[in-house]
């Protein structure tokens, strides 16, 4: 990210504490990211929140005690400049999504949507920017498309890193040296758009049986 | 305005290749009505039924474009439409000049991100409202004398500039902060800045960052970015992001910068204008909602609710939340109101929560068996089984389940009630106010399960209290209700 931004002070307001962590363990991969404080309900949340002095507050909208967009409207009453992204159960329409965006929600991901389409939509919006993604149409299959332009050569590497072997194991199997098993791991998510290798794992078992061939 | 079906851009090319260029990245998204001359696309504009979200321009030669009769037509008939430059290398005099003739809203130079450009079109297509520019009648407005904030970590220009404009001039006062940080405890102090002008490089707080703080805390203040070292990507990111009024290239001439600062007011004087009629315009205009779903509720309760005890039970419980003061009603409110189903699924919803929680409610045991030992075990009960609902419950249950879903709801433990009895009542009270950020007439944008329970749980309080011969008195606060039960008790 763009240096001199300062540090996204992360608040997270999910019920499930699975979820929660599942998130949370993606997210907090990225290190601008400072998690400032968490919690289950909305009233918990509005307590604590002006103590945190987060950047962005990350809620779901279907919260156990009350409801997740009253709650962010009040955190805004206390704290304007706090990007809030909502996430919703479902997809909204377009009709919701403008009354969200006027209320100065500033996105809103649905729980249909993959990972990497909520730490976008969080980076995006951490200086105050609202951020519309792509949110009523299907994603395209990107990883999918970019999986099958990989060269031979990658897929093997690309497979044998999904089964967890170390890169000094595959460059011995290979015959090639460990710099060189490197470079196509480099390669290899750049091309398919991943970050970390347990988007990579999880896509090759995902699709192992279609897109690996 | 939401929009049905794709968002429609009008582009502007002038090469084949930009077009499809264009095409490819955005053809998925957006309906692309494109013309490579300026006469063509206004001829569409005229004609067209359905104004597009926005207009791109993507120029070989973007200095061309500067008198564009498009650009202008657009500034002058359709505020709501988008303007967004796409160029190669965007010079910051173009930029600069673009903006005070208000002729572009955004500046992207290639290669773009098409993640950013799709989420400023749908925005927009999204929010566009009919943006009738407010007038300024040139009235000043009330309070102190508007004042100007200039933030730069040099002070010597600064001082310089602040007094020749307080001898060119009595219509504002001038302020000035060192830094960013010191700029907001200013901020935070007098509240008749109407204008901030900051530059961009200083130690600590950038003026960009500063900038985009105000644009959320402080929108009607207009933001003015100043810097000596012509950084386009830097103006650029103020114009996209920080949605800045105009940059003004340092080294400052008073004159100029007084005539800035006068069209700065102006816009400032109209942004006030603008957010207070829409407020008070939605304050009004909830009012009436609010009287409708009212009257619906009533009308929809009462034989059912105040048949169970012959009292007008509906409508104490409808005026106890009108006793409750929550945030003041603003435009989503009223488009939710209008544009979705919420006030027909709101009554619909409540009326049959209500309906399926009486039909389970048996009168009996009969009240006299109260007393305290047989409260605390019924309030245990509820607690351990909240929202539990029992095939039959006597008012008694109710009532404790109404209060575990209030207690619930706020954060609250069991021990936050207060259980006295005196001589042959049972007082129960909250010593912690309950919190309830929304009620059943308050301006809401969606309908949750919570906020139904919760009022829900607030009507059977008054059902259940006078099943069981008690008194109730309801306070409501900011966001906040406190209640007072009067249940008749055996002694012990």
């Amino acid at each position: 990210m763009v240096a001199g931004q300062r540090r996204l002070r992360l608040y997270v307001t999910m019920g499930q504490r699975l979820l929660r962590d599942s998130l949370l363990f993606q997210i907090l991969l990225h290190d601008e990211v400072e998690l400032v404080g968490e919690s289950q309900t909305g009233v918990d949340t509005l307590n604590r929140l002006q103590a945190a002095t987060p950047t962005v507050l990350l809620i779901e909208e279907n919260l156990q005690d009350n409801d997740g967009l009253t709650i962010a409207e009040n955190a805004l009453t206390v704290n304007p400049s706090l990007a809030i992204l909502l996430i919703s159960d479902t997809p909204v329409s377009s009709g919701r999504m403008a009354i969200y965006l006027e209320a100065g929600i500033k996105a809103v991901v649905s729980k249909d949507q993959p990972i990497q389409e909520l730490i976008k939509t969080l980076f995006y919006i951490r200086n105050g920017q609202v951020y519309v993604g792509n949110w009523q149409q299907e994603p395209a299959p990107a990883a999918m498309l970019a999986y099958q332009a990989l060269s031979g050569r990658e897929r093997e590497v690309a497979k044998l890193m999904a089964s967890r072997l170390p890169v000094r194991d595959i460059a011995g199997r290979l015959g090639v040296s460990c710099k060189t098993v490197h470079s196509y791991k480099d390669r290899i998510f750049v091309k398919l758009g991943f970050e970390r290798l347990p988007e990579l794992i999880l896509f090759m078992q995902r699709h192992q049986h279609g897109a690996a061939e | 305005m939401a929009t049905s079906g794709a968002a429609e851009i009008l582009l502007r090319y002038d090469d084949d290749q930009e077009l499809q260029h264009f095409e490819t990245l955005f053809g998925n998204d957006f309906t692309i009505q494109a013309f490579a001359s300026d006469r063509t696309a206004l001829d569409y504009l005229a004609s067209a039924s359905k104004l597009p979200a926005a207009i791109i321009l993507i120029p070989k030669q973007p200095d061309d474009h500067l008198e564009s009769s498009l650009l202008e037509h657009a500034r002058e008939q359709h505020a709501g439409i988008l303007k967004i430059l796409i160029g190669d290398a965007i010079a910051l005099n173009l930029l600069v000049k673009l903006l005070d003739d208000q002729l572009i809203d955004r500046c992207f130079e290639k290669p773009v991100n098409p993640d950013v450009i799709r989420s400023h079109v749908l925005a927009a297509a999204l929010t566009r409202e009919d943006q009738s520019p407010f007038p300024d009648n040139g009235q000043a407005l009330e309070g102190p004398k508007p004042a100007i904030l200039i933030v730069d970590d040099e002070p010597t220009a600064t001082r310089y500039l602040s007094r020749q404009l307080e001898h060119m001039q009595t219509e504002f006062r001038v302020l000035s902060a060192t830094s960013a940080e010191e700029a907001l405890l200013t901020l935070r102090d007098d509240y008749g800045v109407a204008v901030v002008m900051t530059d961009q490089r200083m130690p600590g707080m950038h003026g960009k960052e500063l900038l985009d703080e105000l644009r959320q805390s402080h929108p009607t203040i207009v933001r003015i970015l100043t810097s000596a070292w012509g950084e386009v990507d830097v103006a650029m990111d103020a114009v996209n992001e920080g949605r800045i009024f105009r940059y003004q290239k340092k080294p400052w001439y008073a004159g100029d910068v007084l005539i800035l600062f006068r069209k700065a007011l102006a816009h400032h004087r109209a942004l006030v204008a603008a957010r207070d009629s829409s407020r008070s315009m939605a304050g009004q205009q909830f009012e009436e909602l609010r009287q409708q779903r009212r009257a619906r509720l009533l009308d929809q309760l009462s034989e059912k609710v105040d048949g169970y005890t012959g009292e007008p039970i509906t409508a104490d419980f409808l005026d106890a939340l009108a006793t409750i003061r929550t945030l003041p009603a603003q435009p989503p409110h009223l488009r939710a109101s209008r544009e979705t189903a919420l006030e027909y699924d709101l009554v619909r919803d409540f009326v049959g929560l209500v309906c399926r929680q009486l039909d389970t409610l048996e009168p009996g045991p009969m009240p006299a068996t109260l007393n305290r030992q047989a409260f605390d075990q019924a309030l245990a009960d509820a607690w351990e089984n909240p929202g539990a609902t029992s095939a039959a419950q006597t008012p008694l249950t109710a009532l404790c389940q109404s209060l575990a879903t209030l207690l619930n709801a706020s954060g609250l433990k069991r021990t936050d009630l207060d259980i006295t009895q005196a001589g042959a009542h049972l007082n129960v009270a909250n010593a912690s106010a309950l919190q309830i950020y929304s009620h059943l007439l308050a301006p809401i944008t969606r309908l949750s399960r919570p906020l139904l329970e919760q009022q829900s749980a607030v009507l059977m309080l008054f059902v259940s209290t006078r099943l069981l011969a008690g008194d109730i008195d309801v306070t409501g606060g900011d966001q906040s209700l406190r209640f007072n039960l009067r249940l008749p008790a055996r002694t012990d």
